[in-house]
């Protein structure tokens, strides 16, 4: 129930947040859209974080966790596409821009994720498959440093960084309206708390997995 | 990996997704062949005859007038980016198509205004 609380709050808060005059009520998305993917790369970073300790240690723990969350940041990367593509199709007038470096690299980053925890399914030896998996969590990151820095490097149609971008930090002023900046940070740490909870919950199916796989003789099999 | 590698290759083989107006100056492009033009719509430029919408755009350096025979997104509006898809004729760019092209800004109708020049006094 811990799970449902932050998401109820973060969908409402959504719905009844303040807008953009300009763009009007579809610029309600970006409590959607910036959100979830801020904590897509949160997810991936500790993938990549807890691959680098399953690498050197071995230990299952650190593959559960590591799988964990980037089975959670497959959903928030699956839900940031959808509400760009819905607020694209508002804004700029099409669900999808073929020569956008950043909606490109986001979707590549996608199948990266979504084939690091579909190959688990391929090989029943599980301390094999997680040493694969832990390259593929290792080299992965690279992706995100690229996306962040994608809209600086190639002109395109996607807008430029609000918060996290040089001007902001170094004045400290986002170019929001306080109101819009106070929902969407409250959105960032809801978003956060699902996927603490979420992860929380994949974590106990890939520890029975590797209980299963560590134990035999412990489970009665049917 | 090597999607990565291909896909940061191939982007940045293709950099510009559009010219800016005053980029335009130092290109040449035959007849037919399809560019994309970006600027911002000049105030007092838009005016609508049948089927075609004719503006201006710019850079703040290069205006260039469009014809535009298309979709117009809901934002299309004066001082607004827009990103065109068409060809040269003469001095006028015939398009029929357009991307709208929100800047970075929010601000909410009961929120104070964001404007740098407040700050800098």
């Amino acid at each position: 129930m811990m799970l449902y609380g932050p998401l109820f709050v973060w969908l409402a808060l959504s719905i009844f947040g303040p807008y953009d005059v300009t763009q009007g009520v579809s610029s309600k998305l970006l409590y959607i859209h910036v959100p979830t993917v801020w904590v897509a790369y949160l997810g991936y970073s500790l993938t990549f974080l807890y691959s680098l300790m399953y690498f050197f240690t071995k230990k299952p723990k650190y593959d559960s966790i590591a799988v964990a969350n980037a089975k959670s940041g497959v959903i928030f990367t699956i839900v940031t596409l959808l509400a760009g593509s819905y607020w694209g199709k508002q804004t700029w007038g099409t669900w999808w821009v073929w020569g956008d470096a950043r909606l490109n690299l986001t979707a590549i980053l996608l199948l990266v994720y979504l084939g690091y925890v579909a190959s688990r399914q391929f090989n029943k030896d599980l301390a094999k498959t997680a040493k694969n998996s832990s390259f593929v969590g290792i080299f992965g990151i690279i992706q995100i440093p690229i996306l962040h820095f994608s809209v600086i490097w190639w002109r395109s149609v996607h807008q430029q960084a609000s918060i996290l971008s040089q001007e902001t930090v170094t004045s400290g002023d986002a170019p929001m309206s306080t109101d819009i900046l106070i929902t969407l940070l409250l959105s960032v740490l809801l978003v956060t708390l699902v996927h603490v909870f979420l992860t929380k919950r994949f974590r106990v199916s890939n520890d029975i997995m590797w209980d299963d796989y560590l134990n035999p003789k412990s489970r009665a099999k049917i | 990996m090597l999607v990565v590698y291909a896909s940061t290759v191939i982007a940045s083989r293709n950099t510009i997704y559009y010219y800016t107006t005053s980029e335009t100056l130092d290109i040449e492009t035959s007849k037919n062949e399809r560019i994309k033009l970006g600027g911002f719509v000049v105030e007092n430029s838009i005016s609508k005859d049948g089927e075609f919408t004719s503006f201006t755009i710019t850079d703040g350096n290069k205006d260039i007038k469009i014809i535009f025979d298309g979709f117009i997104p809901d934002l299309f509006q004066e001082n607004m980016g827009v990103i065109l898809d068409g060809v040269f004729d003469d001095d006028t760019f015939f398009a029929d198509d357009m991307l709208v092209k929100h800047d970075n800004e929010y601000v909410s109708s009961d929120g104070e205004t964001y404007n740098v020049e407040n700050y800098s006094k």
